[in-house]
Parts: structure tokens; sequence; C-alpha cells
């Protein structure tokens, strides 16, 4: 495919080209302007989840239309640039407004999936698929040491199908037609009328295909003979305050399944379903449904656990009712069943206990379905539970509530072999008034030595407590144990899986916009990044409470602070406004188009904003290198031959404020230089000694013949080495370089707003064979991770990144990608063994360029020169 | 040592008092938040107040004729806006009309805290 810039340089004049390339990358300059416009919303969309922020549904509706005219921008001009290659990438943008518009609506939007999904691919991002209930579930799943039924879920998806092949669309239109009068009247009607459609309507077959198949899986994997067919409905506000209205089916034989699956579906529709959603305001007829099927729990005792004394919150106990058999008893409430408290402290006391005389149970029946059974005469006044299994379940339960934030209300079963299964959590309602009396935090607080505050930046807001782990390197983290307060020095995504189960992260460096901190923010881990030296204050502080909402670290386990998180009414992630956001977000913020040269980096594979920019940002920088080869034209002053001080031949193409007027010459001096990533390049370049042949002032003659030498040393097909380009503006450098015969490409973005700054390095090729390019490639990965890039590509390929730090760091990191501009030039050829690289490498990072320079033999002792 | 500066929270998002009042109250006020503007006059007259926090748009008497009242009424009460519909002409209203100061949605909680802080002279501990 011909790029653009070949295609001009072809067909027009020289003086046009320099014009239309100006225009070309005043468009790419536009693009990633508003690249990083669309990256800092997602970056805030996010935040915003993370709690810091005070917001309503208006505020969304605004970054949704901000996000949308933003991509609308960059899609705009990558088609400006390649000039209108990518048609299908304004229908892939259409179809992610139209998704994003109906989330903001509340529109029931139904994702296309799978028609089952295993219970273990399942966690809270999927909520719109699989229903609240059934996210929770998986998210549960994903818990150390929470064991959850197996089991899989038919999807909302599918639910559509099944309703529109039985007509139930069409059922609901007839009755929405008739007068407000009409539709009152018929309400009872369409209830029993879409009910007995579902029960006999044929399910679509991939339906009953793929359930078949999941069952015969489940019942491998479980050899359970009977299923839970749960209810998970989609929508507003979930299961949470539909609780108990939608069917769920216990005992089912796998010969059932289906048909429960109907009966569950159904019950979308029932007369007290759908007066319900009246009464709320929503329309009585629209509903959705995701259903769990999962293995029985034959259980021997089960009952519900709440993780406080809901009436009460300050006793302190965990209260567990239980019943012989299944959880019937306890829920519905119909059977006697024994009482306990336990204390919420390991080892989990039984505080206090009331065992009632249980003649009856619910178990399995022998044909399927639930059966009331006798208790034999002999257990009928032995506890449900034993002390031991109460103190597993205090302690599971306890579990849960830290992963989830809030008191929790669990429902469990123990099964004949004693193991313990959690079915169901959700947050336990506490009495209005018990949540009301609460306590002066600030003055219970200031009883503990503050150790750190106002340090660093909130990333994920919450209250956890645990004992410092301070992680130097990688290597450490198998080490690292669940609950503990893990700090670090960088907040390296290779952090992620241990963050995941600490109690609270902190990191020394880092951005509340970093891939760490959106990793905090799924798992809920209160995080607070970028805190300077947390490392050296906490180091030996012990056991810690960080509190991630009013920034502050005390010594010891603040229990006051961390009671009041867990009483709140409703944890703030779980108000409409906070589930509208995190919908919003599923459709905006996943990059589904990770490798260029993957067989889905194409529009239509685009389904996110973040996809749609990615692809476009690519596209344009593909544009960009493929045309850079330009030469500066006598009498033009955008374009302009650099004199460095250094041997290196630099053409200057300014976008706007990147270099100050000419002078008669034409030419160019580093003085003149604005563009303020170019001049910290340039002075990096400009420091002594990096240069292998010193900081000569050489002309471009003397650096040809340099080259050639060094060519003659290994045998090279000779050609001219191209030119060197920066394109430039005040705040924006992107640097070609073809050194010797490496290929190097450096784009910066550069300026007081951290969020908007990134380094992009990437560095191929070499004069020598793979081995000493592979070695050279190293030098720079290791020389670009220490200074805190992320660092990707194989073989002599090198790619570092790094973006969201300060304006110094920032400054400091473009120098050193200037000296080593200079070090690297021709490096490969004196990297003889890998112990070479190591002392380069360290040569580098000390300050001592001379390791270059001195080429005398191996093992002896190198001359250090002084800087 | 003096009692707790109090502060008055009108919006009618509930989201945004469910917000508000356990973070101020965390940070040593005392709290109170309503959805319904009318309440909150009737409020300004039964009790004094350090602060009002107040949003612009809404059913009834809007923030704009709140923050009069609170003025003519309530003078010592220092009046802060905050809203979604944040513009500078909006905003100019609003300081015209005698509020402390705005704050456009979304903001951070801590943003408004502090602001509150400074309003009163109050000690962040």
């Amino acid at each position: 495919m011909a790029s653009f810039w070949k295609k001009v340089s072809r067909e027009r004049r020289p003086e046009e080209t320099v014009e239309a390339v100006r225009r070309r990358i005043e468009g790419l300059r536009d693009l990633v302007d508003k690249n990083n416009e669309v990256l800092e919303l997602i970056s805030k969309a996010g935040e915003m989840l993370g709690g810091e922020y005070v917001f309503d549904r208006n505020s969304l509706a605004s970054l949704a239309q901000q996000l949308e005219s933003a991509t609308r921008m960059v899609v705009f001009n990558l088609n400006a640039i390649t000039g209108d290659r990518y048609p299908e990438l304004v229908d892939a943008l259409k179809r992610a407004d139209a998704s994003v518009r109906a989330t903001l609506e509340s529109r029931l939007f139904v994702p296309e999936a799978d028609i089952v999904i295993f219970l273990e691919n399942v966690g809270d991002e999927l909520s719109d698929t699989v229903g609240e209930k059934m996210a929770r579930l998986g998210s549960l799943k994903k818990i150390e040491g929470c064991p959850v039924p197996e089991g899989f879920v038919i999807t909302a998806y599918a639910g559509q199908l099944f309703l529109e092949q039985a007509g139930i669309p069409g059922m609901i239109e007839r009755w929405r037609s008739g007068s407000a009068a009409e539709r009152e009247a018929g309400l009872a009607g369409l209830s029993g009328e879409l009910r007995a459609r579902l029960r006999t309507a044929a399910l679509p077959k991939e339906l009953s295909r793929a359930i078949g198949k999941a069952v015969g899986d489940l019942r491998r994997r479980d050899r359970s003979a009977a299923f839970a067919i749960r209810s998970s409905a989609i929508g507003e506000d979930g299961e949470l305050s539909f609780a108990g209205q939608y069917e769920t089916l216990l005992g089912v034989a796998a010969g059932d399944v289906l048909g429960a699956y109907r009966e569950v579906v159904a019950s979308l529709f029932s007369d007290g379903v759908m007066r319900y959603r009246q009464s709320a305001g929503l329309d009585p007829a629209q509903g959705l449904m995701a259903v769990g099927c999962l293995a029985m729990v034959s259980a021997r005792a089960s009952g519900v656990v709440y993780t406080l004394d809901p009436a009460n919150p300050s006793r302190r106990v965990l209260q567990i009712s239980a019943a012989r058999g299944l959880g019937r008893a306890v829920v519905e409430g119909g059977l006697p069943v024994d009482r306990f408290e336990v204390s919420r402290e390991p080892p989990h006391e039984v505080l206090s206990r009331s065992v009632v005389e249980k003649k009856e149970m619910y178990a399995l029946g022998r044909s399927g379905g639930v059966d009331r059974t006798a208790v034999p005469a002999a257990e009928r006044s032995l506890p449900a539970a034993s002390d031991e299994e109460l103190e597993r379940l205090a302690a599971t339960a306890l579990r849960i509530e830290r992963f989830m934030k809030a008191a929790q209300d669990i429902e469990w079963a123990i099964n004949p072999e004693g193991r313990l299964f959690v079915v169901q959590a959700r947050p336990l309602r506490i009495m209005a008034a018990a949540a009301s009396g609460r306590r002066d935090l600030g003055e219970a607080a200031s009883r503990y030595p503050v150790l750190m505050k106002s340090r660093g930046v909130v990333a994920c807001r919450g209250v956890g407590a645990g004992p410092v782990r301070v992680v130097e390197g990688t290597d450490e983290l198998d080490t690292v144990m669940p609950g503990v307060v893990l700090v670090a020095r960088t907040s390296s995504p290779r952090l992620a899986a241990s963050v995941a189960q600490a109690a609270a992260v902190i990191t020394d460096i880092g951005t509340s916009t970093g891939h760490l901190a959106a990793i905090a923010r799924e798992f809920r881990v209160p995080a607070i990044v970028d805190a300077g030296n947390a490392t050296q204050l906490l180091r030996d502080a012990g056991e810690v409470t960080v509190d991630a909402e009013e920034n502050v670290v005390y010594a010891g386990c603040v229990r006051e602070l961390l009671e009041d998180q867990l009483l709140r009414r409703e944890t703030f992630s779980e108000t409409p406004e906070f589930r509208l956001l995190r919908r919003m977000l599923r459709k905006i913020a996943p990059l589904n188009l990770k490798n260029p040269r993957g067989s889905n980096f194409f529009p239509q594979y685009c389904l996110t904003y973040h996809d749609i920019i990615r692809f476009a940002h690519e596209k344009a920088m593909e544009e960009l290198v493929e045309g850079h080869r330009l030469m500066p034209r006598p009498g033009d002053r955008s374009v302009r031959r650099l004199d460095l001080t250094v041997p290196l031949e630099l053409i200057v193409i300014d976008l706007g404020g990147g270099v100050g007027p000419a002078d008669e010459s034409g030419r160019l001096n580093s003085a003149q230089v604005t563009s303020r990533p170019l001049q910290a390049v340039i002075e990096g370049l400009g420091t002594e000694g990096v240069w292998a042949t010193g900081p000569a002032d050489m002309d471009l003659d003397g650096f040809m013949s340099s080259m050639t030498r060094s060519q003659a040393l290994t045998d090279q097909t000779a050609t001219r080495p191209d030119l060197n380009v920066a394109i430039v503006a005040a705040d924006y450098l992107n640097l070609s370089l073809r050194l010797g015969y490496h290929f190097n490409i450096v784009e910066s973005f550069l300026s007081e707003s951290r969020n908007d700054n990134y380094i992009y390095f990437r560095f191929t090729g070499g004069v020598t064979e793979m081995t000493r390019r592979a070695r050279r490639a190293s030098l720079l990965r290791q020389i670009l991770a220490a200074n805190d890039f992320v660092v990707g590509g194989s073989g002599d390929l090198v790619i570092g990144r790094v973006k969201k730090i300060p304006f110094d760091a920032m400054v400091e990191r473009l120098r050193m990608i200037g000296r080593l501009i200079g070090y690297t030039r021709q490096l490969d050829i004196l990297l003889r063994d890998d112990s070479t690289v190591e002392r380069f490498v360290k040569g580098f990072l000390e300050g001592r360029y001379d390791v270059v320079s001195s080429r005398d033999e191996e093992g002896t002792e190198r001359r250090r020169l002084t800087r | 040592m003096r009692g707790k500066r109090r502060v008055l929270i009108l919006d009618d998002e509930p989201i945004v008092c469910e917000r508000l009042k356990p973070a101020l109250e965390k940070s040593g006020f005392e709290v109170e938040t309503y959805t319904d503007s009318q309440k909150v006059i009737d409020r300004l007259v039964e009790e004094k107040f350090d602060v009002l926090v107040t949003d612009l748009k809404m059913q009834g008497p809007d923030g704009i004729d709140v923050l009069r009242f609170a003025r003519e009424h309530a003078p010592a009460t220092k009046v802060i806006i905050i809203t979604g519909f944040a513009t500078v002409e909006t905003a100019r209203e609003a300081m015209r009309s005698g509020a402390a100061d705005f704050i456009p949605k979304p903001f951070k909680i801590t943003q408004l805290r502090d602001l509150i802080v400074s309003l009163t002279g109050s000690r962040t501990e």
C-alpha cells in the first residue's frame, strides 16, 4: 500500500510536498492530542470508579459526550491523513456510540455472548451478561479459600434469543399499544400469557444444545446428580431490590434442567414482579434474565451468616443460623433453626448458642426436587454445625467481607464430607438506625500514631489493615502472603497478582491512572500511589492501617475505621450511579486490539473507544514513519538542518513553536531549539564522553569517514546513511534516527500536565551478527528498565515506554536517551559476551561512558575518565 | 474548644448527599443532607449553619433561590455551589449572588472538604 508521503513525493513539486507534509503532520498532531484526550477521559472515568469523586448521572452523560466527540476527531484525522483509507473505522465508531448511549439511557442492552459461560470465567465485568448475582458468585470464586460450587451461567444473550423465538416482544408490544387504562387492566392477563408461552414454547436449538453439553461437562467435573437453577436478572438494580422475587429451583435432575430454565425465565413476568417494577417507576414488561446452573451441594447442614449484627453492628459478632439439610429452612423460615454468635476475632470463639430441637429438615428428593423429611430422633437436639465448622465458616465469611469491603449476608452449605461451600453473598442491609449511630471517627483515629499523611495520590478508596510487606524486586512476589499491606517502589504491573490479595497497596512511584491502580480498583484494594518514600517510611512499621480515603497511614490496627467501612448502608460502589459508570466503562475502556500484527487488528474488531483510538494511533504512526524521508530545501524555514557539537546530522521539521526564528544562514543551532523534549535530548547528546569518538566538533565529512571506517571493520554492504529527522513542536518530538546501521525512533510529549507526558523508544537493527545485536538490545532493555521504562520487544527489537511522569522526571529521562543514542551508536561491535553487557550497563548507569572508548583487552582494568 | 462546625448539604441527586455526608463527618463536621430545597430553606431559618453546599438545578426553589434566601436570612452561612452544568456564566451568576465559591461536578471529595475547612477556619483534625 503506497503511503501518502510516497504518493505526494511522486505527484507534486517539492515545495508543495513540504507544505502538504506539514498539513498532514498537523492532522497527525491533532490526532495525537485527541488520542491523549480520550485516554485521559478513560482514565478519569476509571478514577471516578475509585471513589474519590462525587458525581451524578449528568456528569456521566457529559463524560460520554466528551469521549464521543474526541474519538470522532481521532477517526476524522486518521482518514484525513491517509486519504480516507479507513471508512470501516467510522462504522466502528457508530457502533461504540450506540452501545454507550444505550447504557446511559439504561436501556437493556444485551452484549452478544456465548450461550453458556462457566463460573470460573465470570467476574464483575460480565454482570451485563450473567446478571449481578452470578457475577458476584464468579468474583467469589476468585477469592482464595472461598469454595463456590461448580457451575455455569446461561447468559442474558441466550435469554434474549429465547424470548424472541417465543414471540414475547410482540406480545408485550400489543399490550403496550393499549391505552393506560387498558394496560392497567391487562397487566395480570399479560403476566399469565407470557409465562404460559415461556413454559411451552420451543427453546432455540442452539440453546438446548449448548445447555445440554454444559450439563454433561458439569456432571463429569462434579459427579453431582442434581443442580440448583438460580435466577440472575439483568438490569438497573439487578438482584438487589428484586431479592427473592425471581424463581430459584433446587434439586433439579439433569433431565429437568431445560424445564427449570424456562420456569426461572418465566418468573421475569410474574404478576408480583411486574407490579413491583411498575411501582418502582420501571417498565413492568421490561426484563431480562441470566440463569445460573450450579452443582447442588447435597447439604448435611446449611444456613446464613451475617458478618455483623445488623441491628447492633458495634457488638462485633458474626451471626450464624444453621439448619440440618438444605438451606430452605433458614432462608424461608419454615422450620426452627439453630442460632449462634461467633467472635469476629480469630479463633472465632462461639459466644452464644441457641440449639433447638429439629424434628424435620429439607433434603434432596429421590426423584428430584426438595422434600421435607424427618430428622432421626437421636440427632434432633444436636447442633446443626460443630464449633469447628462455625470457626471455619466465620473465617471464610470475613475473607469475603474483606474482599467486598462491606458487611456481608452469605448463604452457606456443608456437604456430608464436611466441605464448606458458599452459594451466595450480598451486602448486608444494616438497619438505618444502627448505621446512623456513628462514632466520632476523627477522634478515634487520632489516638493512633500517624506514619504517613497526604503523601501521594489515592488510587482506590477504602481502608485496609495488615502487616507491612516491602517488596523490592519482582522475584520476591511469590512469597507475598495474602492480607499484607504491600509497599513497593514502583507500580509495576507485575505486582498485579499480589495486589489482588493484599489488604492495601502503597507505591513510591506511579499514577492513579496506571495499570496497577486499575487492578487495585478491580479488586477493591485500597491503594495510595506516588507516595515518594513509603518503602523507607514504612519499612519497619509492622502492622498498619491504610486509610485510602483521607490518605493517612496509621500505626497499628484502627478498628474504628475498618468497622466504619463495613457499616455504610451501601458502599458507594453499589449505588446506581456507580453501577452505571461501571457498565459505561465496559463499553469504553477495554482494549481488545492489543497487537498491531495480530489477526484482529482491523476496524471491524474495534469494540470500544479505546480500541478505535489504538487502531487509529498505530496507523497514523505507520504513516509517519514511512513518510519521514524528507530533504531540507533552500529557503524553506520549516525544514532546517541542525548544527550540533556531536557527529549527528539532524533535519528538524517544525510544526509550530519547536524552533526559534531563523538567522540569515538558514541553519539552526541548538540554542535556537525551543522544543522542550528536543532540548532535553540535545543536552543528553552533548554529555561529555558519551560519543565514542569524544565530543569533537566534527563535520559531516568527518562523521562520514568515521562511519566508513567502522563499516570496514565488519564488512557490511555500504549504504548511505539516511537522514535523521526530528519533527518537533514546543512540547512534542518525533525523532527518527538511522545511526550506523540501527533504526531508532523516539517519540515524546512533554508538558506540565504529567498525564499527557510520554516517551516511546523503539530501536532495531545493527551492523554485526544477530548475537551481538541481541546483546545490545539486552543492554538497552536493562538501561531503560532501570529508568522506569516498561520494556518489550524480542531479538534485536527494543520497545520502551514511560508515561505520566512529572516534567522534571521526563527531562531527566530524555537526557538519558540523548546519552544513550551516543553511547550505543556502535556498541554492538564491542559486545563480545554477556558479561560485557553487564559492565556497559553498569558503566552507563554510573555515568562512566569511557568503557566504550577504551578498547583494551577483556579482563584488564579499565581506564576511568571523570565526567 | 468550639463546638463542631455545621454543614448543610442540598442536592436532588441522593448519591451526592450519600457520598458527602460520611466523608465530611469523618473530618469532624456535623452534617445534614437534603434532596428537597424547601426543607433547606426551613432549616436555615430554624438553626445556624456554618456552610451550605447546594446544587444549582432542582425542582422547586433552585440553587440560586436558596443561595439568595441564605444571604438574606442567614448571612453568616457561607454558601458553596456545586453543579454539573458548569459554565462561566452560571459561575458568575452564583458569585454575583453571594456564593463563597463554586465547584463543578464531578469533583473530588477532598476538594470540597478543603474548601469548607478554609471557609470555616476549622482545623482539619
